[in-house]
């Protein structure tokens, strides 16, 4: 029951900011601060977390086309691998844990020491100057990573297999682009762009509502990690079989 | 100017975490454990947050399953499906992403929890009464970690298996025979030891990286904010590094 009202509550917060969003009631200049905030809060560690999973694929992958004499494959596979999946999973799991938890954090110590009170005593709208352009700029950052972790994650695998596993550089670069599409990389995009928006309404929901004093802010970061990252991947199941019922 | 200072400052904080780290292994090795305090920590690691561990694993296994299901197929492979899986999320995914639901669930708690004690200077308050903050705070959540998450790791390998075994035969229409007999080509029982002990150094790395925010938490609810931020994030990348150094070691021969 409570889990119900919980989502209901949820509901008409998300509507709150798409009607906001839709009468332009937010600021360009606002979103992209807070834009250039959450890329430059993010970028290294999505690096820094893609980048070892393409060399792992590397390393595995090599080991299995080994069996068949296969090793030219394994370019293929890492393609099609991270654009496809890793990249957009790992990438918004690292941006919800960065940049969705900076976003409950500092929405949620704006609730606990009454500063969004203040800006509503003031006659202006919390919502419309504090949470709108950071959904927006979450929205937009999460699919800008991703590109950087894929790129990051190719790069990985490429030095894995080349530099460490003595592959050849060539046959690797030729077959980058064997299986993958450019479906594949609009879908990535897509997917990512909802990650991102799933993100930025959850964290923002969960530290608006903050309540209980700094423990409570704790609390609301934690729930914002392990919610978003639930409702992401669950919806990540859905998009996929949508996506490869459009193919075939 | 600001780069050096930035470097500077991140390789002050890693000296940092190596003396707690030290003096917390001293502590660990000199007393006997508060035994009643880290099975209350060993319920609250491992039964409250195995819900979300299977949830999340289930996922991973359905996508990766449909995943190596259109990847193989072009190449008319659909039944190595079974054999991706068991390279793919035996041997890496699920122990990976177990970690990082671990270090967003358990980690982000203790950090937040011990932030939130450092500000009300209770472990002040602790020092002040003889009873030391690292045996009696970390201590405990070390060793609950130690105990449980191979056994985490492990649930949910298998709670990966069961919802890509599903997806495969009941959405994808594979057999199901032929998906396990793969599958054990892909990862063997060998495979499942590895993932436990890898996630027995992800737990240690998580809980220290956890405690030693916590500990560091600047005053105020936006001290806890980041300190539980930086909890989170640290630790899931130092996981993702460690585990690619032990699949060099494990597998790359």
């Amino acid at each position: 029951m409570t889990l119900l009202s919980k989502i209901g509550h949820f509901g008409r917060f998300a509507t709150g900011i798409l009607r906001r969003f839709a009468t332009f009631q937010w600021s360009v200049n606002e979103t992209l601060h807070h834009l250039s905030q959450t890329l430059f809060r993010c970028i290294l560690p999505v690096i820094a977390v893609v980048m070892p999973f393409g060399m792992v694929i590397a390393l595995q992958g090599l080991e299995v086309f080994h069996m068949f004499g296969a090793e030219r494959l394994l370019a293929s596979l890492a393609s099609v691998a991270i654009i496809r999946e890793l990249s957009p999973v790992l990438a918004s799991v690292l941006v919800a844990a960065q940049g969705g938890s900076a976003n409950a954090a500092e929405l949620g110590s704006m609730a606990i020491e009454e500063e969004l009170a203040a800006t509503e005593v003031m006659g202006l709208d919390p919502i419309a100057i504090h949470v709108v352009p950071r959904v927006l700029a979450m929205t937009v950052a999460c699919p800008l990573l991703n590109v950087a972790g894929t790129t990051a994650g190719i790069a990985g695998s490429f030095f894995t297999a080349v530099y460490i596993k003595g592959e050849n550089a060539g046959i690797f670069i030729d077959q980058l682009w064997q299986y993958t599409t450019p479906f594949d990389i609009t879908a990535a995009f897509i997917k990512t762009t909802i990650f991102g928006l799933i993100i930025g309404l959850v964290s923002t929901y969960l530290g608006y509502y903050a309540k209980g004093g700094a423990a409570g802010v704790g609390r609301a970061v934690n729930a914002t990690v392990v919610n978003s990252i639930l409702i992401f991947i669950a919806a990540n199941y859905l998009l996929t079989s949508a996506m490869f019922g459009v193919i075939s | 100017m600001r780069i050096l200072e930035a470097i500077i400052g991140a390789f002050s904080s890693i000296g940092r975490f190596g003396i707690f780290s030290f003096r917390f292994l001293k502590v660990m090795f000199r007393h006997r454990p508060p035994i009643r305090r880290t099975l209350n920590e060993a319920y609250r690691i491992g039964v409250l947050s195995l819900p979300v561990l299977l949830t999340i694993a289930a996922f991973v296994g359905t996508n990766l399953t449909m995943q190596g299901y259109h990847a193989f197929k072009p190449m008319g492979g659909e039944r190595m499906v079974g054999m991706f899986v068991g390279l793919a999320g035996v041997r890496e995914l699920a122990p990976i992403i177990a970690a990082a639901m671990i270090a967003a669930k358990v980690g982000t708690e203790m950090a937040s929890e011990i932030a939130v004690m450092r500000i009300r200077e209770e472990i002040d308050a602790l020092s002040v009464m003889a009873v030391n903050p690292y045996w009696y705070l970390v201590t405990p959540r070390i060793l609950a970690t130690i105990l449980v998450l191979p056994a985490l790791t492990i649930l949910s390998i298998y709670g990966m298996l069961v919802a890509s075994y599903m997806v495969a035969v009941y959405q994808l229409g594979l057999n199901g025979q032929e998906f396990i007999e793969f599958l054990q080509r892909g990862a063997t029982v060998t495979d499942l030891a590895y993932g436990a002990m890898k996630s027995i150094v992800f737990g240690i790395i998580i809980c220290l990286v956890s405690c030693y925010c916590g500990f560091n938490s600047k005053p105020g609810p936006r001290g806890v904010g980041s300190a539980t931020n930086s909890a989170v994030v640290t630790s899931a990348v130092v996981c993702v590094m460690v585990n690619y150094i032990i699949s060099e070691l494990v597998y790359g021969r």
